[in-house]
Order: structure tokens, then C-alpha cells, then sequence
């Protein structure tokens, strides 16, 4: 009685799981058209956990770019049918997860993953596995072209099959710091970084090899941990030197907590900040006390790129809200992927030789995206206009300066 | 400095009002009640839902998510515990029972979103919220050179006065006699005529409501409100606290608390904030070697 | 279901694309029967995740610095990690229950935020990025855990099986039989490092990072491996092994609820831990951690002596 009951249980428990449905219709057998086919790509991102905070927004750019390529009538005739998997921010899943997309769902590229930190896990993986994968929202050292960096093997071959269109940390947070220095001369600087992820770790690094090229005096260097239930006595600390400028490198909730931290104590200067800024949540979160806090991003929502009030307006209505950056730049990888599979001349016969294609097609993509007219360098990395933003105040952003891509 | 003291003793409050809900279980069942974290950001989520997506005022948001905390007190007793003492299993079941249901807890907030079936309890996914300018009050005084807010100093009263009524409730009523006795033996309690179970009950409720209140207060005061405020930043300070104040023993839950504070910020300000992170391990693995009976418990029980 | 259709209708082709879970199953088994070994000898001890990453940091750092072979590296950080044992046990190992649980979770957290994340060569928050090999590790993963299932199951069938049991059942009682309780309950602690040093070295082979975060090395972890042995039943080898198996796999039995996988993981467990509370493997078990006064499980072996 008692053992039915739990197997009942069980088999309730697996029914209910079972309901919802999977369909994915494979492509025909015909050798050289695209018409009726289906290409098949992955992405990896954080949905939940700590980069929570930014997956969504890729994820959602993306499927928006799959449904409106779809429905012009897709690529050459065929469909995109795009697979996001959740990595729960965790660098072991999103490498199981990178493999079972890889070599099970047998996806022609990935997207992906959200974070650094699995970055550096996943796209060694997908060389090895020669699969292209396009970082959408990665911003860390040592992402492209050198994925197979290490301490003790720093001169590495280029890895030929990763690309990303995010804007690096190493262009984006001296950029940030060179026009801050320009407009206000700022003489003294205090470094808040959380110790226990790469993202951030990398951010400070690179703060702490920029500040004195523009005359700025780093006091302190204050790291903590993301686990610290209250980071008031780290950012008092910060406070009670009395810096011109509060650098933070950190993601998710907690640049918002220190900002609202710091001006509860009466701080007056000015926050500056890494990619972990470049979302409307932390801006939302922030509020009042993140007005005028600066980052340097990838994209503006006002810019008057061709493609991008297309964007902003088809986002808008399909998910009644405004795009962010990392929307923006989860858009232009299904862009840049589709474009590529357009000229890439797919067999849809020869999976690895697709691959190497597809591959061969993105480094000669040459299209508008609401990033503006893309092309990767030669080092499969982005070369585009970086927007100097700062928080509004009311969960927005307004823009500063416009870098022009040297 | 001085700010720094301000800050030891307001978080030191936070850690005491976590505590003190998660020792009284295990004064009373000798359970680790695991899902009180999860408790404790579902009473700041909720709360946070009325306010900003409901358009209820602050006050009865407050309400309903203590009460709503309270409810989960009761799902953990019928749903995790009460199963398990029926079929006499030994309590470390009850630990994993309870941290299936922080997953349940945790995963319906970090799922919902306007389109997800928990969109009327959540709808900000795993990111992390603060509430709106205006919707609490929050005055900030300056004394000096010192920085007061209003919703961290209320902090403190609060866990005091709580304290004490609890203190006395356990102490002088007949409820709280009860209590004790089922803390004691609870097979002797049952056959002095004493509802047991209803006891579990009551204590459980008490534990989650205490639980829902730290986590409004957190979430007020630190203006972060996100599905992980509870696992990533207080359950394994929380087991600290109860172990230096001696597990079971709610003054010493307090007391626990304000010294954890002091101990972590104190470290931050002679030694630096790297090994901050570290010390209240270190601490805890030292009280254990040195005094595992705690600062404040008589006896040393060896149980789960 | 794709996952278990695949896994029955072509299981040469699942395997092939599945060798990371399929390793990270034979890892979490490795560390669940380390999780064992403790349990069985009456110790609640959460301190395995701390001794995997003295195995993994030990391991990688040697390779990256010393250029040492394979299985030199993990070589080291297997005994490297047995010593961390040793020198932890030795003033640890007179707590009992819960209070033993919460001292090692004091010093895997510690060792966590405060060694790892504060000691430059460690990479820091950075973590080490290192040339591993993901896909090559199944066959080596999955003969240790074979090798080591076995080890483990002959040695708690034979003298110091009795007293680890004996120990558990009754620490008082085998005391005045004259058993030596803290010599047998430190083999067992320092055994149990062991294994878990060797896990975290292989673990760490498996991905080209190793980074301090909670879920690696954390208490998330600890509750985790605690999980797998609670789940699977500890009074026997296989069950803590079962539990692995089955917690690793969770996401993908519950694919199909696909943002609500945690909801549906969760009610699995509490569903499976309320009606077989002494775990899926075994009849005993479990005994280790029962005040006085929580009545005795009516499904359990009697006591010898």
C-alpha cells in the first residue's frame, strides 16, 4: 500500500513533467537548395543565478531575430529553429549543456554563454568540437582570440572558431575612464570589486592598469564577496577616503546596493562602472542613487543606426518593454549567424563540413545590426562605436559621448 | 571608525533576526530547518510583489508577507516534517525534505515572470529589486560624522523587543512551558496530555514569521530584494550565529549575531576586507573546537 | 523525452555526446561514496568539498607550474588532500552530529574565502585556467569509480567495517567493547579525504577552469554531496552511488517541465525522502544522527552485539 502510494507519487510527479511537447521537424533529404530545410542553433545562457540578471534580455533579442527572419521567409527558405538551454550560471552546466547541443542536437553554431566565468569553460570545448560559437554578451580577458590562454602557455594558437560581438572590458572600461577623466579631471579613486568571479575580477584588473594613465591616484582596492550579506562596511571604507570616484566592477544586484550604499552615507562623487551596469535592471534597482553613474556600452537605445529603431520598436511590441544592450546584442549573433549561413552555402549533408563554412562565412560578415555596420577583426572581436551612458535616475539611461571606433 | 560600529551592530541585527526563527526549531525539534532561508526571501519578495506590482501600501504588504511567511511554516511542518515523524525517520531526512523545499521556494520566484504561472508572486525572474523611492519612508540622519537610516536603526528595537517578548512567552506562559516540555521529551509532553504536533506547529510558524520579517527588513534596508538574498548572503552566517550563541539558545541567537557583526567588520577594518569573507569561518570552526557548547549553551546536545 | 529516448534508441551515440555528464556522474559518485565512508563510521562530516579543492588547486598548480605528468598531479593532490585530512580530523573529529556538520562547514569555507580567495598564486577570484581534457576522462573517472566502490565495500565488510558500524550504532556501547572509537573514526575521516582529494583532481581535469565558487567548493556543494548519500541511502555502498545518479541527472528527468525543472527537482526529493526516509539503496542506515528521544526506525537491522 504504502510503496504504491509513493510510486504513484513518482509517476505523478513524471506525468506532469512529461506534458509540454517537443517538436522539432528535421529537414528533408534534397542536396543544394536552403528551401525547407531547418538550421539548428543553440544557444547557452544564464537564465537563472547570478547572471540572471542579463540572460533574458540576450535571450529574448535573439528569439526575436529568429522570429522575424522566420517570417520573411528565413534564410534562403530555410528556418532557424533556435534551442536556449539555461546554464544556471554555473560553468559545469554550461559545458554539459554545450556538448549535448553540440554533438546531440547537432546544432550547426552556438550562442553563448552569458557569463565569463563559463566562458572559459565552454569555448575551448566548442574549438576542440570545431563548432562556431558566438559570445553575445561575454566581456572578460582572454575570450577571443586566445580562448586557450593559460598562465603557463600564454602564447596559444588563435582559436579559429570563436567569435563574440560584445564589447570587451580591456576597450570599454578604459574608454569609460578616459572620457570621465577628460570631462572632469578627477584625482583620487577608490576600487570596489567583488573577489569571487572572473567577470569582476578581470574588471578590476583592468581599472586598476588604467587609473594612472589619466592622473588618477587609486587610494584603495577594496574586494569583497558576493556572499557578504551587507556590503555597507566595504563601502564605507570606500567612503570615508573620500575619492573623487568609486570604480565598481560587480554583476547583478550588487553595483546597485553599493551605489545606494555609498550615497546613503553621503558620498557625492562619481560612479563609474563596468558592463555590469549596462541594464536597465540595475539602473531600475539603483534608482536615485545611481543617477549620473557612467559605463562605457555597446549600444544605445537612442542611436540612429538604420537597424536599430527597427529593433527598438519591434522589441517593444513584442515584449512590451525597452531593449537593453544585451538584447541588442543577442538580435545582432542570430544576425550575424543567419548572414553567415546565407553565404556559407550549407550542404545540410556534411555536418562538420557546414560548420567549417558557416565559420569561414562570419569572418567575412559585413552587415547593419543595431550595434551599427558589423564586421569582426581580425581577431574575431568587435570593432565598433562605444557609447558613454549614465544612469538617469528612473531606471533608464541618457547618453554622454560617443567613441568612434579607432 | 564610528560608522563602522553603526554598521557591526545593524547587520549583527539582521543576522539575530534571521537566527533567532532558525535556533527555535532547533531548540525545539532538533531539526536544521534549511528552507528558513528560502522563508526568509519569500517574505521580502512577496512583500516587495504587493507593494510594487499589486499597489498595496507598505504596511499591509508587511502583513500579508509575514503572514504568508508564517503559512510556510505550516507547509514545512505538514509537507517536510510531519511526514517524516509519522514514519519514525531519523531527523537528517528532515534536512533533506527541507532543502527540497527551498528549491521549490527558490525556483517558483526565480521563474516568475510576466508570462510564468508565478507571475502573481514575482515577476523580476533572478534579478534583483530594490523598492521604489517613496513606497517606505527611510529618513537618514546626521549625527556628527555618523550616518543613521531609518530603516536599519528600526532594525534594532525590533529584534530586541522580539527577543524579549519571545523570552518571556517561553518562559512564563503556558504555551511556552509547553513548548519546553516538547523541547525536553516530547514523549513525556504527549503523555502529560500536551498536543505535540500543534506545538511543532506553533513553533514552526513562530520560526517563519520571525523568518519573513528578517528578510523585509533586509530587503528594506539594503535595498536588494532577489530570489538567492536568502542562500547566497544569510543561511550560512545564520549556522554560525546559532553555533556562537549555542544552538538552541535564543538569547544566545541574539548575542550570536551582534558579535558575528562585530567580529566580520572588525576584521574588515584591521585586517583588511579580503579576509572579512573568511573569518566568521574561521570563527566558527574555532567555537566549535574550543567551546562547541557555545558562548551561551549549558548543555552540549548531540543531535541534528 | 529526447534525453531517454536517445539514451535506449541509439546508447552509442548518447554516450558519445554525453561524456561530460556521464563523467560528472562518475565524479559526484566518487565524491558520494567519500560521503559514505564518513556516514558509516558515524560521522556527519560536510568537509569533502574542501578536501576536493586542496586535490584540484594541488593538481592544476602542478601542472601549470611544474609541468609534472598527469598522474603525478593528481597523485598529489589525492594525498596532499588525505593529510588536509588528517590535520582537520585530529581536532575536529570529537564533535558529533551537527555540530561536527557545522565545523566542517566552517573550514571548507575558510579554505574558500579565506585562503583561495586571498592567496595570489591561486589565481584568486580569477580562478586557473588550465589545458585540461573534457571529453577523455570517462574511461579513467569511470575505472576509479568502479575500483573505489569496490575498495570501499570490501572494507566496510570486514574488521574495520564492524567498527565503523559499531561506532555508528552506538558510539558508547563500542567504546566499552574496547574499540579504539577515535583511531577507527579518524581512518575513516582520512579515507573519505582522500577520496574526495582524488575526485576534485579529476574533476578539475574535466573543465579548463578551476574557480573558488560556492557551488565547486562551497556549502552548496556539501548539501549537495549530503544529498546524494541521504537520498540514496547510506547504510550501504550503492545507495549513496544511486543518489548521485539520480540528483546529476534531475534537469534531465525533468526536462520536459522546462523553466519550472527546480519546482518539479525539489518536490522529487521531498517526495522521495517522505516515503523512503532511510534512502532508495538499503533497509538501515541513517542512524548516526537520532536524539535520544526521536523514535527508532521500525525498517532496521538490529544492532550487533
Amino acid at each position: 500500500m504504502k510503496r504504491m502510494r509513493f510510486v504513484c507519487w513518482v509517476a505523478a510527479t513524471l506525468v506532469i513533467a512529461a506534458c509540454g511537447s517537443s517538436g522539432n521537424t528535421g529537414g528533408g533529404n534534397s542536396a543544394n537548395a536552403y528551401a525547407g530545410k531547418t538550421i539548428k542553433f543553440g544557444a547557452i545562457l544564464s537564465i537563472t543565478g547570478a547572471g540572471g540578471v542579463y540572460g533574458p534580455q540576450s535571450r529574448d533579442g535573439a528569439m526575436l531575430a529568429v522570429k522575424q527572419i522566420n517570417a520573411s521567409g528565413g534564410i534562403n527558405g530555410a528556418m532557424i529553429d533556435l534551442e536556449v538551454q539555461d546554464d544556471a550560471s554555473l560553468a559545469a552546466t554550461s559545458a554539459q549543456k554545450a556538448q549535448t547541443l553540440i554533438q546531440s542536437s547537432l546544432d550547426l553554431a552556438l550562442l553563448g554563454p552569458t557569463l565569463s566565468n563559463s566562458a572559459v569553460a565552454v569555448h575551448p570545448l566548442a574549438e576542440s568540437l570545431k563548432t562556431p560559437i558566438l559570445a553575445v554578451s561575454t566581456t572578460g580577458i582572454h575570450i577571443v582570440p586566445d580562448c586557450n590562454w593559460t598562465a603557463a602557455n600564454p602564447t596559444t594558437t588563435p582559436c579559429k572558431y570563436v567569435f563574440r560581438d560584445s564589447l570587451g572590458e580591456q576597450t570599454a572600461i578604459p574608454d569609460n575612464i578616459k572620457s570621465y577623466a577628460a570631462d572632469a579631471h578627477p584625482s583620487t579613486g577608490v576600487l570596489l570589486v567583488a573577489q569571487d568571479d572572473k567577470f569582476s575580477s578581470d574588471g578590476g584588473k583592468i581599472v586598476q592598469d588604467t587609473v594612472g594613465q589619466y592622473n588618477i591616484q587609486l587610494l584603495k582596492t577594496i574586494p569583497f564577496s558576493k556572499a557578504a550579506a551587507d556590503l555597507t562596511p566595504y563601502v564605507t571604507e570606500a567612503v570615508q577616503l573620500h575619492p573623487d570616484v568609486i570604480f565598481i566592477t560587480s554583476l547583478g544586484g550588487i553595483p546597485a546596493k553599493i551605489m545606494t550604499g555609498a550615497r546613503n552615507l553621503g558620498f557625492q562623487g562619481q560612479f563609474l562602472g563596468g558592463n555590469g551596469f549596462n541594464t536597465a535592471t540595475v539602473s531600475k534597482q539603483a534608482g536615485a542613487a545611481g543617477k549620473g553613474a557612467r559605463s562605457a556600452s555597446a549600444w544605445y537605445i537612442g542611436n540612429t543606426f538604420a537597424s536599430n529603431q527597427d529593433f527598438v520598436t519591434a522589441y517593444k511590441s513584442e515584449y512590451s518593454k525597452d531593449p537593453d544592450q544585451f538584447a541588442a546584442q543577442g538580435y545582432a549573433g542570430i544576425k550575424i549567424l543567419a548572414d553567415a549561413a546565407k553565404r556559407a552555402n550549407l550542404t545540410f549533408t556534411d555536418l562538420a563540413g557546414d560548420r567549417d563554412k558557416l565559420r569561414a562565412a562570419m569572418e567575412t560578415v559585413n552587415i547593419q545590426t543595431p550595434l551599427g555596420p558589423f564586421q569582426f577583426t581580425s581577431t574575431h572581436d568587435v570593432k565598433q562605436t562605444v557609447w558613454i551612458i549614465e544612469m538617469d535616475g528612473a531606471g533608464g539611461f541618457k547618453l554622454d559621448h560617443q567613441i568612434q571606433p579607432s | 571608525m564610528d560608522q563602522q560600529i553603526v554598521n557591526a551592530i545593524f547587520i549583527g541585527s539582521i543576522y539575530a533576526l534571521f537566527a533567532v526563527g532558525y535556533t527555535l526549531v532547533f531548540g525545539i525539534l532538533d531539526i536544521l530547518n534549511l528552507a528558513h532561508s528560502a522563508v526568509f526571501m519569500l517574505g521580502a519578495a512577496l512583500t516587495y510583489s504587493l507593494v510594487v506590482n499589486h499597489g498595496q501600501p507598505f504596511a499591509v504588504a508587511c502583513i500579508l508577507g509575514i503572514a504568508a511567511s508564517a503559512f510556510m511554516g505550516l507547509v514545512i511542518e505538514y509537507v517536510c516534517l510531519r511526514p517524516l515523524r509519522r514514519r519514525q525517520a531519523p531527523p537528517i531526512a528532515a534536512l533533506i525534505s527541507t532543502i527540497g523545499l527551498a528549491l521549490v521556494i527558490v525556483a517558483a520566484i526565480e521563474q516568475g515572470t510576466s508570462s510564468s504561472i508565478f507571475s502573481w508572486l514575482w515577476v523580476d525572474g533572478a534579478n534583483s529589486v530594490a523598492f521604489p523611492a517613496g513606497t517606505v519612508p527611510n529618513p537618514i540622519w546626521h549625527i556628527g560624522d555618523l550616518t543613521l537610516e531609518a530603516s536599519k536603526v528600526a532594525i534594532i528595537p525590533i529584534t530586541i523587543a522580539l527577543m524579549l517578548v519571545l523570552g518571556y512567552v517561553m518562559r512564563y506562559t503556558q504555551v511556552g512551558r509547553g513548548l519546553r516540555a516538547v523541547a525536553e521529551n516530547p514523549r513525556a509532553a504527549r503523555l502529560m496530555g500536551l498536543d505535540v504536533d500543534r506545538m511543532i506547529s506553533l513553533t514552526l510558524v513562530i520560526s517563519s514569521a520571525l523568518g519573513g520579517l528578517a528578510g523585509i527588513m533586509f530587503g528594506v534596508a539594503l535595498g536588494d530584494i532577489s530570489p538567492y538574498i536568502g542562500r547566497d548572503n544569510v543561511e550560512v552566517r545564520g549556522l554560525a550565529v546559532i553555533v556562537l550563541g549555542g544552538m538552541g539558545s535564543i538569547p544566545g541567537a541574539v548575542i550570536g549575531g551582534y558579535l558575528l557583526g562585530v567580529v566580520e567588520v572588525l576584521t574588515l577594518v584591521t585586517l583588511g576586507s579580503g579576509a572579512s569573507g573568511g573569518v566568521a569561518f574561521a570563527a566558527l570552526f574555532l567555537m566549535l573546537v574550543l567551546r562547541p557548547q557555545g558562548l551561551f549553551g549549558t548543555r552540549l546536545r548531540e543531535r541534528i | 523525452m529526447d534525453f531517454f529516448f536517445n539514451l535506449f534508441s541509439d546508447p552509442v551515440g548518447f554516450w558519445n555526446s554525453h561524456t561530460l555528464l556521464i563523467s560528472q556522474i562518475g565524479i559526484n559518485g566518487i565524491i558520494a561514496t567519500s560521503m559514505f565512508l564518513v556516514l558509516y563510521s558515524g560521522q556527519l562530516s560536510l568537509a569533502a568539498p574542501g578536501f576536493m579543492a586542496v586535490g584540484a588547486y594541488t593538481s592544476v598548480l602542478m601542472e601549470l607550474y611544474w609541468h609534472t605528468p598527469f598522474a603525478v598531479n593528481i597523485a598529489a593532490g589525492t594525498l596532499l588532500a588525505a593529510l588536509g585530512g588528517l590535520l582537520v580530523g585530529l581536532p575536529v573529529l570529537r564533535l558529533r552530529g551537527v555540530f561536527l556538520a557545522i565545523a566542517t562547514i566552517g573550514f571548507i569555507e575558510a579554505l574558500r574565502l579565506g585562503v583561495i580567495l586571498n592567496v595570489p598564486i591561486t589565481g584568486e577570484g580569477l580562478g586557473l585556467k588550465h589545458a585540461a581534457d573534457p571529453l577523455g576522462g570517462v574511461p579513467i573517472i569511470l575505472v576509479s569509480l568502479v575500483v573505489t566502490v569496490f575498495l570501499v565495500w570490501r572494507l566496510t565488510k570486514g574488521r574495520l567495517g564492524s567498527a565503523w558500524s559499531a561506532i555508528r550504532q552506538d558510539e558508547i556501547a563500542a567504546l566499552s567493547q574496547g574499540i579504539n572509537v577515535a583511531q577507527y573514526k579518524m581512518i575513516a575521516f582520512v579515507f573519505s579525504a582522500l577520496l574526495a582529494g582524488y575526485g576534485g583532481a579529476l574533476e578539475a581535469h574535466l573543465t579548463f577552469i578551476v574557480a573558488p565558487g560556492d557551488e565547486q567548493y562551497g556549502v552548496t556543494r556539501a548539501v549537495q554531496i549530503l544529498t546524494f548519500a541521504v537520498l540514496g541511502g547510506s547504510g550501504f555502498v550503492l545507495g549513496p552511488l544511486a543518489g548521485a545518479l539520480i540528483v546529476t541527472l534531475l534537469p534531465y528527468i525533468f526536462l520536459q517541465a522546462g523553466p519550472y525543472i527546480n519546482v518539479f527537482s525539489g518536490i522529487f526529493l521531498i517526495a522521495v525522502i517522505v516515503f523512503r526516509p532511510q534512502g532508495i539503496v538499503g533497509r538501515g542506515g541513517l542512524a548516526i544522527v537520532r536524539p535520544a528521544w526521536w523514535p527508532r526506525a521500525r525498517a532496521r537491522a538490529p544492532s550487533p552485539g
